[in-house]
């Protein structure tokens, strides 16, 4: 099953070794998570307005994890090739989050080059850009 | 046999740091006793009426400062009525007893039967593995080799999601004791978390930012994987139940989103399930699967609540286990 076959200077064993270096990052983790409480308590995340269902605010937006989706939503033309825009805007990300899905099914030759790997890497980059422009227009707009 | 532990040498020293500290604190305390409710038998002269004597005004008379009789024997008698002083000291000197009892019967046992003492935790462990015979597979657990080349920091990111959902678990059951998911009182329980409850903002604010943190790391870890091109084969399953996991860590945002019931919350989950609403033959079904109904209402919320705090962290941590089991099966994947 495991492909792997580790000689033993390759290797530390799980405990102690690599248990204290995990120990070590959730210590770290935990200095952070500390400053934010204390980050917290001197400036609290804080709550709106109650809720009001006859009174809809001028900009509705989402948090920011979903701007960029409700960017391309936004942005869309209302007739893409005959298909109504808002439908496109919505199945368009569905089908992103499909074929991410099933990725590892399409790319599955077992490749381990330079090459590929640079092509990946310029992909994510790309992928990463774009998601953060349409971000930062969704927040700037 | 080394008579100078230093294990058993810090633990004494903890103690008696703990008793000079106790003593301290209370030994202050003693001193401070409010004219209000006196339990000092000793009554001092109340100065403050104390008459000058307007007949020589040429002389200043300044009153003494008012003696303190400390009363040291009602602090000792625990005629003092605290809380934590008495539960201090039992600590303490039930702590010292404890360890003197244990060296007693500690000396006489190693006497008796003439053989060195046996620690009491490899003593608790024999008592288990015993019964359960556990030390074996346990031991062959915990000493699987990890490969060197898996101690970059990149290699971190999936497991600081792990631990921020650990995070995000505690945090939201303490949030949960205060919260009410209902439209007329969601509101006011956020503002009574925020304002009156202790460390209330401090919960709040890690489960809001760690949650934030939680995506970041999520795709973060994802891009790694994905750059690494550690998702190919024989690790399909993985990615596939990595991806789930990232779907289900959005659905925790926006279930959670709803839950203070403030105008951002109401209208950014109208927009949202609106989206929902224009996917094409099932969008309506959606929509209506999300708001119970064609409007957000009181249904709404109980039914994000519900699921932000029962069904996606039950389906979350079933597929972290097999997304960890997996890996634990198959080795962390070659770098290039």
């Amino acid at each position: 099953m495991s492909e792997i076959e580790h000689s033993p200077e390759d290797t530390i064993p799980f405990f102690p070794d690599h248990v204290r270096t995990e120990f070590y990052v959730v210590l770290g983790v935990l200095a952070v998570v500390l400053i934010i409480a204390i980050a917290g308590m001197i400036d609290p995340v804080g709550i709106g307005e109650p809720a009001d269902p006859l009174n809809t605010p001028l900009h509705v937006k989402p948090e920011w994890y979903f701007l960029a989706l409700y960017q391309i939503l936004k942005k869309i033309p209302p007739m893409v090739l005959g298909i109504e825009g808002k439908i496109v805007g919505v199945v368009i990300p569905i089908l992103l989050v499909g074929l991410v899905f099933i990725w590892p099914f399409l790319d599955n030759k077992p490749d381990k080059s330079r090459k590929t790997y640079w092509i990946r890497m310029a992909f994510a980059i790309f992928a990463v850009i774009t998601i953060i422009a349409l971000t930062v227009w969704g927040e700037v707009s | 046999m080394r008579f100078f532990s230093l294990k058993r040498f810090g633990l004494l020293a903890l103690l008696v740091a703990l008793g000079l500290f106790i003593f301290i604190t209370t030994h202050a305390q003693a001193y401070n006793l409010s004219p209000g409710n006196s339990t000092n038998p000793i009554t001092s002269p109340d100065w403050s009426l104390a008459q000058v004597q307007s007949s020589a005004p040429a002389l200043v008379v300044t009153p003494p400062p008012p003696k303190e009789e400390p009363c040291l024997s009602c602090h000792i008698l625990g005629q003092n009525k605290g809380l934590w002083t008495p539960l201090a000291r039992w600590t303490l000197f039930g702590g010292l007893g404890l360890v003197f009892a244990l060296g007693v019967y500690r000396s006489a046992s190693t006497w008796v039967t003439r053989s060195p003492w046996k620690p009491l935790t490899n003593r608790a462990a024999d008592w288990v593995d015993d019964r359960y015979k556990v030390s074996e597979p346990l031991s062959k657990i915990l000493k699987k080799p990890v490969p060197r080349y898996a101690l970059r920091w990149w290699y971190c990111l999936g497991g600081i999601t792990a631990f921020l959902f650990v995070v995000q678990g505690i945090t939201g059951i303490l949030l949960a004791f205060y919260y009410k998911p209902t439209p007329e009182a969601a509101y006011n329980s956020i503002q009574i978390i925020e304002t009156q409850v202790y460390f209330g903002s401090a919960i709040r604010a890690i489960h809001h930012w760690c949650a934030n943190g939680m995506i970041v790391m999520c795709v973060a870890h994802m891009l790694r994987v994905f750059i690494m091109g550690a998702y190919k084969r024989p690790r399909e399953l993985n990615w596939v139940s990595g991806v789930l996991l990232l779907v289900l860590t959005l659905v925790f945002g926006f279930t959670g989103y709803l839950l203070p019931w403030d105008q951002r919350a109401f209208w950014a989950t109208t927009v949202g399930s609106e989206i929902a609403g224009a996917i094409p033959a099932i969008g309506n079904l959606a929509l209506i699967f999300l708001r119970v109904g064609w409007n957000v209402t009181g249904e709404t919320l109980s039914r994000f609540y519900a699921l932000h705090v029962i069904i996606v962290p039950l389906v979350t941590v079933a597929f972290m286990v097999g997304h960890f089991l997996m890996i634990r099966r198959q080795g962390i994947a070659k770098p290039l």
